[in-house]
């Protein structure tokens, strides 16, 4: 994530709200002086808080993933991105231009050039054929039919639907029209994707092949994408980065290992409970410095031992364990030995829990 | 006592302000009737020109791509037996005013449809009105049109086509209100524009609910052929009212029966086409 942190900011929400209501700028006037809590603006203005609060930065190259349940508020958060709901207070910035002080021109060709969007409901023209479907957005822009069709037709074979041009949405199944909807948006080539829970109707094997496509073109394609969803597991395979919404606020933003590792809070660390470590976990977090390993076994020799690199998973640790005689990996990076992975570390790192001290039993925070 | 006064004063007022419209709106109205009257003498000319087989022959055609073979057998069949029953100059007649009302009414009605949909208040406001036109007995608009228009087709027309218009309104508002919010939400983030959002979005998913409106008005204008037939507009309304005072029956039930098939070819023709446009394109 190193490269991440230099990128260009391309979406910056700063302190984002909505709410919704017939009295909602009364509702967020008194929000912002007297700081009311959302039941307190349902109380009181029979307003309900869509979003609250809420700061994120996309930057270039990035997929970054918002999960929260039913309700959260990431259907609102994501339609703020492009303008599609109008923020009750607070800016979002997309590439550096406040959307709010955008004249309809221009915001439309902010949406048509700029911000695709995917929906989980697709929304393919049930009257147009997958080709045409694609072209929509390139229609819409008032490209030639030509020119359109070519660039669709382009778009198409990067989702795999190059022989399905010609059909018409009812003819393809959920997972075929859902890459038409992802082909529709890359047909224009917009630098930010928005994928607003494309994949959550679809069946679980579909939804697998599709998560790891989509991440390897929108990366192929230099894309940057903001993915809801409410499922952990998708989050984790997709994004590079998350964040977890839960009534309308974001309560965490991390890469997966630093979420899985470290929940802010009991409702994050509910939902990480279940999560699979075995990918997600590297060597550096779960190995000890050499200085405690020798103390805890002194004359051990650090050179005789298995190599690996701080960013091999723990799938790859235990791999790497079954072939050392005595349970311990050494982690090397830049040519000398950063720390040790001992086989507790690794069954405390599938467990979840940070690296522990070989003798003291002390947790380690990273 | 008090309540006679209001009604005869409300009656007298009803009588002059409809002289006084016809007093001083008699340029107006003169060219209204000759805009109606040229217009279904025109497509009654057309009706007129070929014999009766050969306009079979296309209805024929037109229902055998529509719809199939069998009724498009059946549809020529009915046709000329209008024919042998000795009614065709009638039935061409009736399938004028009917046509000529139904696509003068459209030509108020989609439109007026289209900003409806658009403007729920305009639909809210409009509402009202259509269910006015819709429940009172469709005699009444016979009589200020024979006296602003005349005895004649042209009456017949204008009755006809204020008869037709409300389903056309109301279909086409529904069609153009009902688009599904998802494709509307798509348009948006595809940054459309208004133009393009009417044309693009909201009139294709609109289409079998405007073919609805128009099917129906059509048959609405069916229903007032025999009504017209008091006013002078000519053809199988105006055979029927004559037989009708002459207690003619057989006659009267030869000319029902042409109605009959009039309007059972041209509904299944309209429904068909709405229907087809939409299995060409699932």
């Amino acid at each position: 994530m190193a490269q991440n942190e230099t990128a260009e900011v391309l979406i910056d929400c700063q302190s984002l709200w909505k709410i919704f209501g017939d009295r909602s700028g009364a509702a967020m006037a008194a929000v912002a002086e007297r700081g009311l809590t959302k039941t307190q603006v349902l109380q009181e203005f029979d307003c309900v808080v869509g979003v609250a609060a809420a700061n994120l930065q996309v930057r270039r190259g990035e997929i970054f993933c918002i999960m929260g349940l039913s309700g959260s508020g990431k259907s609102t958060l994501i339609r703020m991105l492009n303008r599609l709901i109008a923020p009750s207070a607070g800016r979002v910035l997309v590439k550096d231009r406040d959307l709010a002080a955008l004249s309809a021109t221009e915001l439309r060709q902010m949406r048509a050039r700029h911000i695709g969007m995917v929906f989980q409901s697709v929304a393919l023209l049930p009257h147009r054929t997958v080709l045409e479907n694609a072209a929509f957005g390139l229609e819409v822009q008032g490209l030639p039919k030509p020119e359109r069709l070519r660039t669709a037709e382009a778009a198409l074979r990067k989702v795999g639907l190059g022989d399905w041009m010609q059909r018409y949405p009812s003819e393809l199944s959920g997972g075929m029209q859902q890459r038409v909807g992802l082909a529709r948006a890359i047909a224009a080539d917009p630098e930010i994707i928005l994928m607003d829970e494309p994949f959550s109707a679809l069946d679980p094997l579909i939804r697998r092949q599709l998560q790891d496509e989509f991440r390897q073109l929108t990366k192929d394609l230099g894309k940057s994408a903001v993915f809801i969803t409410h499922d952990l597991e998708e989050a984790i395979r997709i994004g590079d980065r998350i964040a977890i919404m839960k009534d309308g606020a974001i309560i965490q933003v991390g890469t997966a290992e630093e979420i899985v590792l470290d929940p802010a809070d009991g409702y994050v660390a509910d939902f990480v409970a279940g999560i699979s470590r075995l990918h997600l976990v590297k060597a550096h977090s779960v190995m000890v410095p050499v200085a405690d390993f020798l103390k805890s076994f002194p004359g051990r020799d650090i050179a005789g031992l298995l190599t690996t690199g701080p960013e091999a998973d723990i799938d790859a640790l235990i791999g790497l364990t079954m072939h050392s005689d005595d349970g311990a990996i050494a982690v090397v990076a830049d040519g000398s030995v950063v720390g040790v992975v001992t086989t507790r570390n690794l069954l405390l790192g599938v467990k979840g829990t940070p690296a522990v001290a070989p003798d003291t039993g002390i947790a380690r925070r990273a | 006592m008090d309540s006679s006064i209001i009604v005869t004063t409300f009656d007298t007022a009803t009588d002059s302000a409809l002289g006084w419209i016809s007093d001083h709106g008699g340029a107006l109205f003169d060219l209204i009737s000759a805009v109606l009257e040229g217009f279904y003498g025109a497509l009654l000319w057309g009706l007129s020109q070929p014999p009766d087989y050969v306009l079979a022959l296309l209805v024929a055609l037109l229902g055998w791509r529509l719809i199939g073979v069998r009724f498009a057998l059946l549809a020529a069949a009915a046709l000329l037996f209008c024919a042998v029953m000795g009614l065709w100059p009638e039935t061409m007649s009736t399938l004028a005013l009917v046509i000529s009302a139904t696509i003068l009414a459209l030509l108020v009605a989609l439109p007026t449809g289209v900003v409806a949909g658009y403007l729920p208040r305009l639909d809210a406001a409009i509402g009202p009105a259509l269910d006015l036109v819709q429940t009172l007995p469709p005699y009444i608009y016979l009589l200020p049109a024979i006296a602003l228009l005349g005895y004649g087709p042209a009456t017949a027309l204008a009755a006809t086509v204020i008869v037709a218009m409300p389903p056309a309104i109301r279909l086409t508002a529904l069609g153009i209100r009902m688009t599904p919010p998802e494709y509307i939400e798509l348009g948006h983030a595809c940054g459309i524009t208004p133009l393009q959002m009417f044309f693009k979005v909201r009139l294709p998913f609109a289409v079998p609910s405007i073919m609805a409106g128009i099917n129906q008005s059509l048959m609405m204008a069916f229903g007032m052929v025999v009504i017209a037939g008091i006013v002078g507009s000519g053809g199988l309304g105006a055979t029927i009212y004559d037989s009708i005072r002459t207690l003619d029956i057989a006659k009267s039930i030869d000319a029902a029966i042409a109605i009959v098939v009039l309007t059972m070819v041209l509904d299944r023709l309209t429904q068909s086409a709405s229907r087809a446009r939409r299995e060409d394109n699932p």
